[in-house]
C-alpha cells in the first residue's frame, strides 16, 4: 500500500514538473520542445486522470508529427487506453502533420485557440490524412493545457 | 394575372409598433445568444449507432434515424410566436451535422462558448456526448473521410484542403436548393405517402424484380418512413401545445396555444386550408427538411405565389385581415432567423456573418408570363421593411415589360427603408438564362432564388448551386509563376505553363492562364463528383426527394439525379481583380512595356515598395473592368466566356451539367488575405472585390458601370452573379425616384442581379468604430444579408471601401481622406 501511495506522489510530482515545463515551454519564443513535453504530459495525464483517460477508452489511432526541415520526427500511438510515444516513423498512420516549426505547431494546437483551419491557410501546418484524428488530438491537446493552467 | 387588392400597397396604417407581437419577438430574437444544439446529432448518431446494423439499406436505414429524431424531437414553445415547431432544441440553436462538416468544432468544443466571435454556447453535459459518444462514431463515417478512404486521398482532395484554390464543399451536394411546397400544402404529407406506398406495391407486383425496381422499392419505403416522422413531430407539437393550453393562466396564451394544438393535428399531415395552417405547415416541413440536411440556403421559394391561395380564400371569408396576414408572415419570418450554422472559430473569422440564408423570393411573373404581383408580395415587403432581420434573404423579382412601375418603386423604397434589403433579380434575363439551360419556358418562368442569387425552377430542379467556389486570382498566381503560388511556397501546385518572363505577347500569358485554370477547374469537378458519389453511397435524402418534381414519379432520390432538371454550381471569386491584373499585365507589360515582366514580379514581390512609380501606373493608367475600356471589356467577357465553355464541357454525377456563377459571400475577403500584391495594384493580404463588381473605387461613374456589367454575356452566367452598389443617402422624393430609374436602367441593360448598401462611408466607419449603436445594422455582403457587427474585419472593411455613387450625380463620392490607408491600392 505505501508502494502505491509513494508511487502516485512521485507521479503527481513528475505531473507539476512536466506540467511547468510545458507552460514554460509555451511561453518560450521557439518552443522547440513544445511536442516532447505535450505528449509527456498527456501520457501523465491518461495514467492519472480517470476522465481525461476516457478519450483514449475505445480509441485507436496513429499519428506522425514531422518538421518540415526534418529535424523533429515523432510517432504518437493511442492504443489500449496508453499513449506510447517513438522518435522514428511509423506505417499506417492515419494522420501525418508536417509542420513548418514547433511554434507553428504550438500555434497550429493550442495557442491563442485551436486553429487548425488558419493554420491550413497559411501553410503553416500540412495534414495528410483523416482531419478527424487531427480534431481529436487538438481537443485532447486544449484539453490539456486547459487543466494544466486550472481552468478546466 | 395581377391580384392587387391593397387599397395602399405600402400599407402605412402598420409600423412595429401597431405590431407588438411581431415588436416583442423581434426584441427577444435579437437578444438570444446562440447555442449549439446536439438534439439531432445525438438521436441520428443513437439510430445509426445502437438500433439499425450496415447491412440494412442505406435509404431505410437513414430514413429511419431521421424518423427516429424527429418523433423524439422535443416540442418546444420558446414564445408567443403564432407558429409551431423550432429548428432546434435552444431557442438560436446551431445544429450540428457530425456527417458533415459538424467535426470541425471539435477542436473547439472547450473554448466555443467564450471565443471572440460569434460565441455559441455549450452546456458541460452536451460537451461531453459530442466528445465521447458522437464525434467518435464518425471519425471514418462522414462524407469528406469516407470519401478520403474510398478514393485513396486523391491529390484533388489535397488541393482542396489548401484551402486557398478552392472550396468544394462536402456540404455542398445537398443543399443550396428550393423545394416545392404546394403539394405538401394542398394535399398534406399523408397524400404523399399514400403515393409512395402505391408506387411501391405496384412494383412489388412485377414477377421479377430487378435490382433498379429494388433500389426504387428502398427509396419509396424510404419516403414512406421520413415523411412519417415528419407527421410525428407536427403530432407531438399539436399535443405539447394542448398540454400548454390547459396550463395557460393568460388567455391569450390560452388561445393561442389552442389554436397551434388544432393547427398541428391538422397540419402537415393533412391539407391546409387557412394561412395560417399553410405557413405552420411549411414551416415544420422546413424544420423537417433541416433535420435531414445541413441548414445551409434551403430556400422556401416564392412565398407570395404559393401561399396566396389560402391569403385570398381567408379574405374572401373574412376570416384574416391584414394585420393578421402582417403578423403571421413577420412570425414566419422570425421563425427562419431561429437557427444559425456551426462554424469554427478561424472559419468566423475568415468567411464570417452569414445567416442560413434562406432566400424568399416575390414577384416577378407567373408561369404563363403574366404579371404576378399580388397582395401578399407587398405584406411580404412591409414585413420584410419593419422587421429588418438578416434573414430570410429577400428577392424581389422584377419584370420590366410586366411588372407595374409602383412594385419597383416600392421595392426601391423597402432598399431605402431597410438600406439593404431586398435584392433585386431581373426576370427578363433570368428567365432567357434559364432557358439556355434547358429548362422548359413556363417552368424557368416559375424560378425562385437559392440562397445567395442562384436560379431555380423551384421543385422542379435540383441545382447544389454552391458546390465549388473557386479562387480565379489562384488562377492567376499559377500562371504567374509557371505553376506555383506564393502561398503554397516552392511546391509545383499546377501545370508548367512556362515563365512568363519568356513570354512575347499577351495571348501566350492569357494561354497560360486558361490552361491552370483549365487544370484547376478538372480538379475541382472531380473531387465534387466523388463527394457526390458518396452521398450516393451512404447519404440519400428522401424527405427532401418528396418535395421535388420527379423523384416521386421515377422513384429515384435527388442525389442519383431524381428531379426534373438537375445541375452544380460553381461560383469564382476574385473575377474583378483577376480582370483588372489582366489588363494591366497587357497594358503595362506587352503594349506600353512600361515594364518588363520581371519588373512587374519584382514589384508584386515587394508588395510595391520601393516601385511607387510603378505602383501608381498600374493603378491609374491601366483599364479598370466597370468602365467601358475596350480592353477591359475584352478580357472580362474572355474569362466570362472561357469559363462557361470550360464548365458547361462537364456533366455532373446525376446527369446535368456545370453552371458558372460569380457571387463570393464572403470568401473575397478570407481569399483576399491569403493572396499576394497583383498587376491591378492591389496590395498583398488586401481583400478582393465581391461577387461581379467592379473593385472598389475603380469604377467612377455608375452609368458606365452598370453598363459594363450589365453587358456581360449573361447567357454565361447560369450560376447567378451578386452586384454590389452602395449609395451614400436616398433621400426625399427625388432621390428615390432616381434611384429606382437606376434600377430599371440596369435591367434594361441586362444585368442579372443587383443588390445595394445605402450607406455612406462615413456611417460605416463609425459603424466599426462603435459597434454598440449599430447592434442590428444589416448589410448585404455578396448575395445575402448580414448584420454588420457580426463580420471579421476585413468583410467590414470591404464594405466600407466598397465604392459610393451619389444618386444624383452618378459619380463615385469622395473616400474619406483620414481612412485612405483602408483602401486595398493604398
Amino acid at each position: 500500500m505505501d508502494e502505491l501511495v509513494n508511487w502516485i506522489s512521485l507521479r503527481r510530482l513528475r505531473v507539476k514538473r512536466e506540467q511547468k515545463k510545458f507552460l514554460d515551454c509555451m511561453g518560450s519564443e521557439f518552443a522547440e520542445e513544445f511536442l516532447q513535453l505535450l505528449l509527456r504530459l498527456m501520457s501523465l495525464f491518461f495514467v492519472l486522470n480517470r476522465n481525461f483517460r476516457r478519450n483514449i477508452q475505445d480509441f485507436n489511432g496513429r499519428y506522425l508529427f514531422k518538421s518540415r526541415d526534418n529535424r523533429i520526427t515523432v510517432a504518437a500511438v493511442f492504443k489500449n487506453k496508453r499513449l506510447k510515444v517513438y522518435k522514428k516513423e511509423i506505417d499506417n498512420t492515419n494522420v501525418t502533420i508536417t509542420f513548418r516549426d514547433s511554434k507553428a505547431l504550438m500555434n497550429y494546437l493550442l495557442s491563442p485557440k485551436p486553429d487548425i483551419l488558419g493554420s491550413l491557410l497559411r501553410q503553416d501546418v500540412v495534414i495528410n490524412g483523416n482531419l478527424n484524428y487531427v480534431y481529436k488530438f487538438a481537443y485532447m491537446a486544449k484539453h490539456l493545457q486547459l487543466m494544466a493552467t486550472g481552468k478546466a | 394575372m395581377s391580384t392587387v387588392t391593397l387599397k395602399d400597397i405600402r400599407l402605412r396604417d402598420y409600423s412595429l409598433e401597431d405590431l407588438p407581437l411581431l415588436k416583442r419577438l423581434k426584441e427577444d430574437l435579437l437578444s438570444r445568444n446562440a447555442e449549439v444544439c446536439i438534439e439531432r446529432a445525438k438521436y441520428v448518431t443513437e439510430y445509426l449507432k445502437d438500433l439499425s446494423t450496415e447491412n440494412e439499406p442505406m435509404e431505410t436505414r437513414y430514413a429511419k434515424a431521421l424518423a427516429h429524431f424527429l418523433a423524439h424531437k422535443e416540442a418546444l414553445f420558446f414564445d408567443d410566436s403564432l407558429l409551431a415547431g423550432t429548428t432546434t432544441s435552444k431557442p438560436f440553436g446551431a445544429p450540428v451535422y457530425p456527417e458533415l462538416t459538424g467535426m470541425t468544432i471539435w477542436p473547439e468544443l472547450d473554448t466555443i462558448s467564450t471565443r471572440d466571435k460569434n460565441p455559441l454556447l455549450l452546456n458541460k453535459a452536451e460537451h461531453e456526448l459530442l466528445n465521447f459518444d458522437i464525434f467518435p462514431y464518425w471519425m471514418e463515417r462522414n462524407i469528406l473521410e469516407y470519401t478520403r478512404t474510398k478514393q485513396h486521398n486523391p491529390e484533388c482532395m489535397r488541393i482542396f484542403e489548401r484551402l486557398v484554390f478552392f472550396i468544394a464543399s462536402k456540404a455542398g451536394c445537398i443543399s443550396h436548393t428550393v423545394p416545392d411546397y404546394k403539394v405538401a400544402l394542398e394535399k398534406g404529407l399523408e397524400y404523399l405517402i399514400g403515393e409512395a406506398a402505391v408506387k411501391e406495391e405496384e412494383i412489388k407486383k412485377a414477377a421479377h424484380i430487378t435490382l433498379e425496381a429494388r433500389k426504387q422499392i428502398f427509396f419509396y419505403r424510404a419516403v414512406q418512413i421520413a415523411l412519417e416522422g415528419a407527421i410525428a413531430y407536427g403530432k407531438n407539437l399539436s399535443k405539447t401545445a394542448a398540454e400548454l393550453a390547459g396550463k395557460a393562466q393568460d388567455p391569450l396564451q390560452k388561445e393561442n396555444f389552442s389554436k397551434m394544438a388544432e393547427i398541428c393535428k391538422q397540419v402537415p399531415a393533412k391539407p391546409a386550408r387557412t394561412l395560417r395552417e399553410a405557413i405552420n405547415s411549411l414551416w415544420i416541413i422546413q424544420v423537417a427538411i433541416h433535420a435531414e440536411n445541413i441548414n445551409m440556403a434551403m430556400s422556401p421559394g416564392r412565398l407570395d405565389q404559393i401561399l396566396y391561395r389560402y391569403y385570398e380564400e381567408d379574405r374572401r371569408k373574412g376570416s384574416i385581415d391584414i394585420k393578421e396576414a402582417l403578423e403571421l408572415v413577420g412570425c414566419l419570418w422570425l421563425k427562419l432567423n431561429d437557427n444559425t450554422n456551426l462554424v469554427p472559430e478561424t472559419a468566423e473569422e475568415l468567411f464570417g456573418g452569414a445567416g442560413t440564408v434562406p432566400a424568399v423570393t416575390v414577384g416577378g411573373i407567373d408561369e404563363r408570363g403574366e404579371d404576378a404581383v399580388n397582395d401578399l408580395t407587398y405584406i411580404m415587403l412591409k414585413v420584410t421593411e419593419i422587421l429588418k432581420t438578416r434573414d430570410p434573404s429577400l428577392n424581389a423579382r422584377y419584370h420590366y415589360e410586366k411588372n407595374p412601375e409602383e412594385y419597383r418603386d416600392r421595392v426601391a423604397e423597402v432598399i431605402v427603408n431597410t438600406k439593404a434589403v431586398p435584392a433585386i433579380h431581373n426576370d427578363v434575363v433570368d428567365i432567357k438564362v434559364l432557358e439556355n439551360q434547358g429548362i422548359r419556358t413556363e417552368h424557368a418562368r416559375d424560378y425562385a432564388v437559392i440562397g445567395c442569387v442562384e436560379l431555380a425552377s423551384a421543385g422542379r430542379s435540383y441545382d447544389a448551386s454552391s458546390s465549388i467556389m473557386l479562387n480565379l486570382v489562384s488562377v492567376f498566381e499559377l500562371a504567374m509563376n509557371n505553376g506555383k503560388r506564393p502561398v503554397t511556397g516552392d511546391e509545383q501546385i499546377g501545370p508548367k505553363t512556362g515563365d512568363p518572363c519568356q513570354f512575347q505577347s499577351f495571348e501566350q500569358f492569357w494561354e497560360a492562364y486558361k490552361r491552370q485554370l483549365e487544370w484547376l477547374v478538372g480538379e475541382a469537378i472531380e473531387l465534387n463528383e466523388y463527394f457526390g458519389r458518396t452521398y450516393q453511397e451512404i447519404l440519400p435524402s428522401p424527405l427532401l426527394s418528396s418535395f421535388f418534381e420527379g423523384p416521386l414519379q421515377q422513384g429515384t432520390d435527388l442525389i442519383f439525379g431524381g428531379a426534373l432538371y438537375n445541375s452544380s454550381g460553381a461560383t469564382h471569386i476574385g473575377f474583378a481583380d483577376t480582370v483588372d491584373s489582366l489588363n494591366a499585365l497587357e497594358k503595362a507589360v506587352f503594349q506600353t512595356k512600361k515594364c518588363t515582366f520581371k519588373q512587374l514580379m519584382q514589384a508584386l514581390e515587394a508588395d510595391f515598395k520601393g516601385h511607387e512609380e510603378l505602383h501608381a501606373y498600374l493603378l491609374n493608367k491601366t483599364p479598370k473592368y466597370g468602365t467601358d475600356d475596350p480592353l477591359a471589356k475584352k478580357n472580362s467577357q474572355n474569362l466570362i466566356r472561357f469559363l462557361y465553355d470550360l464548365y458547361q464541357g462537364y456533366t455532373n454525377y446525376r446527369g446535368g451539367k456545370y453552371r458558372p456563377g460569380y457571387w463570393t459571400m464572403t470568401n473575397h475577403a478570407g481569399q483576399g488575405k491569403l493572396s499576394g500584391a497583383l498587376p491591378n495594384g492591389r496590395k498583398a493580404n488586401e481583400v478582393f472585390a465581391s461577387g461581379i463588381t467592379p473593385v472598389s473605387q475603380a469604377a467612377r461613374d455608375l452609368s458606365t458601370c452598370l453598363q459594363s456589367v450589365g453587358g456581360l454575356e449573361s447567357s454565361c452566367i447560369p450560376s447567378g452573379e451578386a452586384l454590389n452598389l452602395k449609395y451614400p443617402y436616398v433621400r426625399g422624393k427625388e432621390d428615390l425616384e432616381k434611384f429606382s430609374q437606376a434600377i430599371e436602367a440596369y435591367v434594361r441593360c441586362g444585368g442579372l442581379h443587383i443588390q445595394f448598401n445605402i450607406m455612406s462611408y462615413e456611417d460605416l466607419i463609425d459603424a466599426k468604430s462603435h459597434p454598440e449603436k449599430y447592434k442590428d445594422l444589416l448589410v448585404r455582403v455578396s448575395g445575402y444579408s448580414a448584420y454588420f457587427n457580426d463580420l471579421n474585419e476585413a468583410m467590414k472593411d470591404e464594405i466600407i471601401t466598397r465604392t459610393a455613387y451619389n444618386v444624383g450625380t452618378g459619380q463615385a463620392a469622395p473616400f474619406p481622406e483620414n481612412y485612405r490607408s483602408m483602401l486595398a491600392t493604398e
